[in-house]
């Protein structure tokens, strides 16, 4: 059944529908949510929490954006919520450009001792650096850079300018990659 | 370091704010030539690079019973079962 027919029966009650809609989105609006909060047991709450938004209001969903986009901006905004409720000190001000690009930290990735995200150690490395970001700066990362979505996309679901939306990607970048050189230096 | 138009921490930035869009322009000749000139700078490439793609391929599988735990909070039914 097509995507569409699908959400005019989940629209019209249609509670089969509605369990195909979720088991194919399911997967997707875990990971995002694990992404975001790096948390399993956070996560599976935000995707319930997701999913029960979706049902109240889908008979609002227009159809003109994807359902999977229009899912991102429902996890997006229980992410923030949730995110708001943490002390706003736990995160690093990126604001400061000079900070982020010091000429003295290029270093050769090339060689570096692991290949893949399967090594523990680099998920560590990864997860605390993504923490250290806060959630608006994680958010237009991931949609753009790891979910692949037009800067216009994360503007519409983060409700940001897109000057705004590049603004935040590349000092999220630049923060990243320099958490990422440093550990590697120490920890690897 | 290479001493040109545009210095290293300027492609730096240049390469966060615009990897993935057009490297091609008129606008991105200095940067790109830079590049080319500069072993350091090509490095950075890479690692901004590598750190997009080392959190795109990080993904993570619901745990075992959580479809079953999601079902059951939205009232639904499973099909498959």
């Amino acid at each position: 059944m097509e995507e569409t027919e699908l959400i005019d029966k989940a629209k019209a009650g249609d509670k089969k529908a509605l369990a195909e809609l979720v088991k194919k989105y399911e997967q997707t609006v875990y990971n995002f949510s694990f992404k975001i909060c790096r948390d399993p047991e956070k996560a599976e709450n935000i995707m319930q929490e997701t999913f029960l938004s979706m049902i109240r209001s889908l008979y609002q969903f227009d159809g003109n954006s994807k359902l999977s986009t229009w899912l991102y901006r429902i996890v997006a905004n229980h992410c923030l919520m949730a995110a708001r409720k943490q002390r706003s000190d736990q995160f690093v001000s990126i604001e400061n450009d000079d900070s982020l690009y010091n000429e003295r930290d290029i270093a050769d990735w090339n060689g570096v001792p692991f290949k893949t995200v399967e090594n523990k150690e680099l998920r560590d490395i990864l997860d605390s650096s993504i923490q250290k970001l806060s959630p608006e700066y994680r958010l237009v990362f991931l949609l753009r850079d790891v979910e692949g979505l037009s800067t216009e996309e994360t503007a519409k679901i983060t409700e940001l300018s897109a000057a705004a939306v590049k603004s935040r990607l590349h000092r999220a970048r630049a923060f990243l990659r320099k958490e990422i050189n440093e550990a590697m230096q120490y920890d690897i | 370091m290479i001493s040109d138009k545009v210095n290293c921490k300027d492609v730096m930035k240049h390469v966060c704010e615009s990897l993935g869009e057009d490297l091609n322009s008129e606008s991105c000749r200095n940067i790109r030539m830079h590049l080319e000139e500069c072993q350091d700078c090509r490095n950075y490439f890479v690692s901004v690079e590598k750190t997009i793609e080392f959190y795109k391929e990080y993904n993570i599988d619901m745990p075992p019973d959580a479809h079953n735990r999601l079902m059951s909070c939205l009232g639904l039914q499973d099909e498959s079962l």
